[in-house]
């Protein structure tokens, strides 16, 4: 476990050195990308939802799962929400857009973990589902922003966006819950092993419907920022964002099969996207090279992991099985 | 060891980045370091790549070609691809040149009302904004580049298609079934451009025509190619004659136009031509070879010159930028369109639409 | 008991599927008789054709447990290669054998990368995506048009009695040959084999990377075929023709029963997989709904039918366990 971390710091702190050495070239190129504003109110503020989702997408991959729909939910969440605060008031807009995330969520949850459809199948079709729903209920237009998110989407706090504080708050609770906690130990037990979790006690259907039901709640709150920031939002929003949060996570360390990952490293690698994203734009790189870049970025950083796993564990682990119970072999 | 090849891994990994940052920087940057009094003009297309956009672009180009004679004109063009034309990536690219301190933004719109408050922080920073083709909130921008009023646009489509309709033995006695093909709802355009063709179709001079049901007959296919074609495929193979069935579509869209006449070439069973009509948006680059082949029912063609949008949109934010004209001026002067009316709210027109058919669709070059 | 166990082999998920299927055919029948215009069903199988074709590479490459989320951007990328050979005018037999060989080739690249710097499938695919679909509009400016008529006779001209597009042919041919190939290629038995158990598969001598690289270069041709029946579809070509197809692929095969995590799946249920989705937008529109509900209707198609059968299979696991 001690070897474990010592890794992890090593690679945060990689994850470190690339953001600075970026983020100081980007500014060298155009020295706009340093004003304190834009640093502020643009770099930040845009990959703020992909932030939200990123965090529970961690621990998600960790118990070995993906959630291809989390940025459909957010649209789903959003819409339902302002067509409730458009009737009943942002209250009721904010319970409703929540309710729905953590309805989202628990869908998949169960399916995944109860009927043991895997979680790739599951939230693919979840992700037109909600899609779907979005749009044939809204029936292709857009529906807007209400005074609570104009609040959460727009306000300052001390010169820095409100929701910039909501994630950094989150985030903290999210290290915590990954790396300190109990859940946190059984969500890493059960991508290593779902059935030796199983046998030694725990309840690990719950803890994985846990884990969907949180991306549900977080997509709650990247729904809010998201219609405050815009104004308004259509049912295509969430198209790719999925793609974006998967790279998030796996660019901060998190292995897609399952078992490792970091919490830091998700997050530094959302800051890492941030700058890339909006620090390419100014330097005036056509949009269609950024994607080259980031998909180079990706594919190099899962080149070099690949590599020192190979290095480092040459004890083979047994394949991760999604669907638990269905093909579990007895480990000889 | 194995805690040496794991530094080593981490520090070749931040190595290879860095490798890669610095050849990416290097060979993607353009030189923003203009001198003083250098004009930059950012031109943001709703899409790259499709051939509107591509007319739009060359008349921005040519607008600033000719502004280069006696100043320094940059034009920054950028836009999202086809299939990610969404908001998102609009505003992506709006922070950036924000940022970047560009003098006057000259945008297509996607979604009317979500890019407003990002229009509105450029507004604030003294960026002049000017959107062509489809509009934002009116407070969002200076002007409004528009290529032709409403009324023409609807009144030149249901023109080009009564005219078709009437040859082929529709008219009062005979009624006819309307389809039409737009691109989403959010796209302010459109929803106009319908409106204004239900009222026109209760006016007596088209009262045979007919929409019979908004939802199955009003296609919304977005700006996606192949979702395009294949709605396209579908609403073909309801053409024909009969109640049930409907005899002319039209598209909203220059890519939904060329796809409904190459459905048509495509469908197994082909509706006799002699008895339904196509037509649209396009230019007529796209349609040429259709409307010259006989075969094909789509025999018009309707547009502006787009090619004289992007150099009035282009031209318009550039006076702006030189204080020539204001928000209180009513109209604006160029050496290629003369002068050109401003009318309420903003609104630069353009001028009418034009009908091409088989007989000058060789006239035109875009 | 002889008899319960022919009848209960044969009803497979292929099975239920077919009936699904034909229910769905007999509700149109009844409820949009406009359904069955033969334009429409042309149009459908045309769209069925190229779903079905890039949908069994899709298939091959998910037994083996991996996954190809590139196909579209790939597929975007072979036809920009197909409309700049065919603006030359040259013919469609040429036009397909070439994009067929640059789809193996490019798709041999995933098929690498994930064999041999052991990078998850998912995430390797993710990231050549994003180098596809930002090299293709930087390499060709704008889309294509102005293409010779003769580019688009595989839509136009190439019918069967004038009638049946050719492409359900190209289709259908390669259905039959995937299914015999399944079920009685050795090459099957170890993708299977793979899916199943890859340390398995790989003490018992199967040369796993292999056979993988090659699941990779089968769909790679096969994305190729697809290619060229989207691209000819009209004069006009652009670079993002097939961006976001990838999930179309994977939802017939996961529909028609292929599970992702390996192992299992016939072509059979990837042919009325395919077939279902293909004809959702086109039924809801003659149905008299707005097009908005399809994606709705498509995720609950594809959960409800996974829902099921995962949920028969573990219902009959636990009465075979009481059994013993």
């Amino acid at each position: 476990m001690r070897v474990e971390n010592k890794l992890r710091i090593d690679f945060n702190a990689a994850l470190v050195f690339i953001l600075i050495i970026s983020f100081f070239l980007i500014a060298n190129q155009n020295p706009a990308f340093l004003s304190g504003e834009y640093i502020i109110s643009v770099v930040l503020k845009n990959a703020i939802e992909i932030g939200f989702l990123a965090l529970p997408m961690t621990i998600i991959i960790v118990t070995g799962g993906i959630d291809l729909s989390c940025g459909n939910m957010m649209v789903l969440a959003s819409m339902l929400g302002g067509i409730a605060a458009a009737k009943g008031g942002s209250l009721l807009g904010i319970a409703v857009t929540f309710l729905v995330g953590c309805a989202c969520g628990l869908l998949n949850g169960v399916i995944i973990a109860k009927i043991k459809v895997p979680a790739m199948v599951t939230t693919l079709a979840t992700m037109y589902l909600f899609l779907g729903i979005a749009r044939g209920i809204s029936k292709g237009v857009s529906i807007y922003s209400y005074p609570v998110t104009d609040f959460l989407g727009n306000a300052l706090v001390f010169g820095i966006p409100i929701q910039v504080y909501i994630y950094i708050i989150w985030a903290v609770i999210f290290v915590t819950i990954l790396q300190k906690s109990v859940y946190g130990r059984i969500i890493f037990a059960i991508g290593r092993n779902e059935g030796a979790a199983r046998y030694s006690g725990v309840n690990t259907e719950i803890a994985v419907i846990k884990a969907y039901v949180l991306e549900g709640v977080m997509a709650g709150f990247a729904a809010l920022t998201w219609i405050g920031r815009f104004t308004s939002l259509k049912y295509d929003a969430g198209t790719n964002l999925h793609m974006k949060v998967i790279t998030v996570v796996v660019l901060g360390g998190t292995s897609i099969l399952g078992g490792y990952g970091d919490m830091k490293g998700t997050i530094i690698a959302t800051l890492i996207i941030a700058v890339l994203n909006s620090g390419l734009t100014v330097m005036g790189m056509p949009v269609d090279a950024q994607t080259i870049v980031q998909g180079t970025v990706l594919l190099i950083s899962l080149t070099v992991y690949a590599l020192i796993n190979m290095q480092g564990k040459r004890k083979k682990r047994p394949k991760l099985q999604e669907s638990g119970g269905e093909k579990m072999q007895p480990l000889h | 060891m194995k805690k040496f090849t794991r530094k080593f891994g981490a520090q070749l990994l931040a190595g290879i980045m860095l490798v890669g940052m610095l050849t990416g920087c290097s060979s993607g940057v353009k030189d923003n370091s203009g001198g003083e009094g250098e004009i930059k003009i950012a031109v943001l297309p709703k899409m790259k790549g499709e051939n509107y956009w591509d007319a739009c672009k060359e008349g921005a180009e040519d607008a600033v070609a000719e502004l280069n004679e006696g100043e320094k004109v940059t034009l920054l063009y950028d836009g999202p691809p086809q299939d990610q034309s969404t908001n998102q990536k609009q505003v992506d690219l709006l922070e950036g040149w924000i940022a970047q301190g560009v003098d006057a933004i000259v945008i297509g719109v996607v979604d009317t009302t979500a890019i407003a408050p990002t229009l509105k922080k450029a507004k604030d920073k003294g960026i002049k904004v000017v959107t062509y083709d489809s509009d934002t909130m009116p407070d969002a921008r200076d002007f409004f580049v528009n290529q032709c009023s409403v009324n023409s646009v609807a009144k030149g489509l249901l023109d080009a298609a009564a005219e078709d309709l009437k040859e082929k033995g529709y008219g009062d006695g005979k009624q006819a079934n309307l389809a039409i093909v737009a691109a989403t709802k959010t796209e302010k355009n459109h929803q106009a451009w319908l409106a204004e063709v239900k009222e026109l179709l209760k006016t007596d001079k088209y009262s045979f025509m007919h929409i019979k049901n908004e939802d199955t007959d009003v296609y919304y296919p977005g700006s996606d190619e192949t979702q395009c074609q294949s709605q396209c495929a579908t609403l073909i193979s309801r053409m024909g004659e009969g109640e049930d069935k409907i005899q002319c579509a039209f598209s909203f869209t220059s890519m939904g136009t060329p796809a409904l006449a190459s459905s048509y070439d495509a469908a197994a069973n082909k509706p006799d031509a002699g008895k339904i009509v196509l037509t649209g948006l396009a230019t007529p680059n796209a349609l040429n070879s259709y409307i010259k082949d006989e075969k094909n029912p789509l025999n018009k063609g309707v547009l502006w010159n787009c090619s004289d949008l992007g150099y009035l949109a282009t031209m318009t934010a550039y006076q702006l930028v030189k204080g020539d004209i204001t928000g209180d001026s009513t109209e604006i002067t160029t050496n290629r369109l003369g002068t050109s009316v401003i009318a309420e709210g903003g609104e630069v027109i353009l001028g009418d639409v034009l009908i091409f058919s088989s007989d000058d669709v060789d006239n035109y070059n875009y | 008991m002889t008899t319960t166990k022919k009848f209960s082999r044969f009803r497979t998920t292929e099975f239920y599927l077919f009936v699904f299927l034909i229910a769905i055919l007999v509700f149109l029948k009844i409820f949009a008789a406009g359904f069955y215009d033969i334009n429409n069903v042309m149009s459908i199988l045309n769209r069925f054709s190229y779903i079905l074709i890039s949908a069994i590479g899709m298939n091959l490459i998910i037994i083996t447990s991996n996954i190809d989320v590139s196909a579209g951007a790939l597929i975007s990328a072979l036809c920009i290669i197909v409309a700049l050979i065919g603006k030359k005018g040259l013919n469609t037999g040429v036009l397909l054998i070439s994009a067929i060989a640059t789809g193996i080739l490019i798709s041999m690249v995933n098929g690498l990368i994930i064999t041999r710097l052991r990078i998850p499938a998912i995430v390797a695919t993710l990231a050549t995506t994003q180098i596809l679909q930002g090299i293709l509009p930087l390499s060709v400016n704008g889309s294509i048009y102005d293409l010779p008529v003769s580019f688009t006779w595989l839509a136009v001209k190439a019918k069967i009695f004038g009638l049946i597009p050719g492409s359900v042919v190209i289709a259908i041919v390669f259905a039959v040959i995937a299914i015999v190939f399944m079920k009685y290629s050795r090459y099957s038995r170890q993708l299977y084999a793979i899916g199943n158990n890859m340390t398995g598969a790989r003490l018992a001598g199967i040369n796993v990377n292999r056979v993988v690289i090659i699941s990779y270069m089968i769909a790679g041709g096969l994305y190729g075929v697809t290619s060229v029946i989207i691209a000819t579809g009209s004069q006009r070509v652009t670079p993002t023709m097939a961006n976001g197809m990838e999930m179309l692929f994977i939802a017939s095969a996961v529909l028609g029963g292929t599970s992702t995590t390996g192992g299992k799946g016939k072509i059979e249920g990837t042919v009325i997989g395919a077939l279902i989705l293909s004809m959702i937008s086109s039924a809801i529109n003659y149905l008299g709904i707005s097009s908005d509900w399809s994606d709705a209707v498509m995720g609950f198609i594809i959960l409800a039918s996974v829902v099921t059968t995962t949920y028969k299979k573990k219902k009959k696991r636990v009465i075979e366990g009481a059994e013993q």
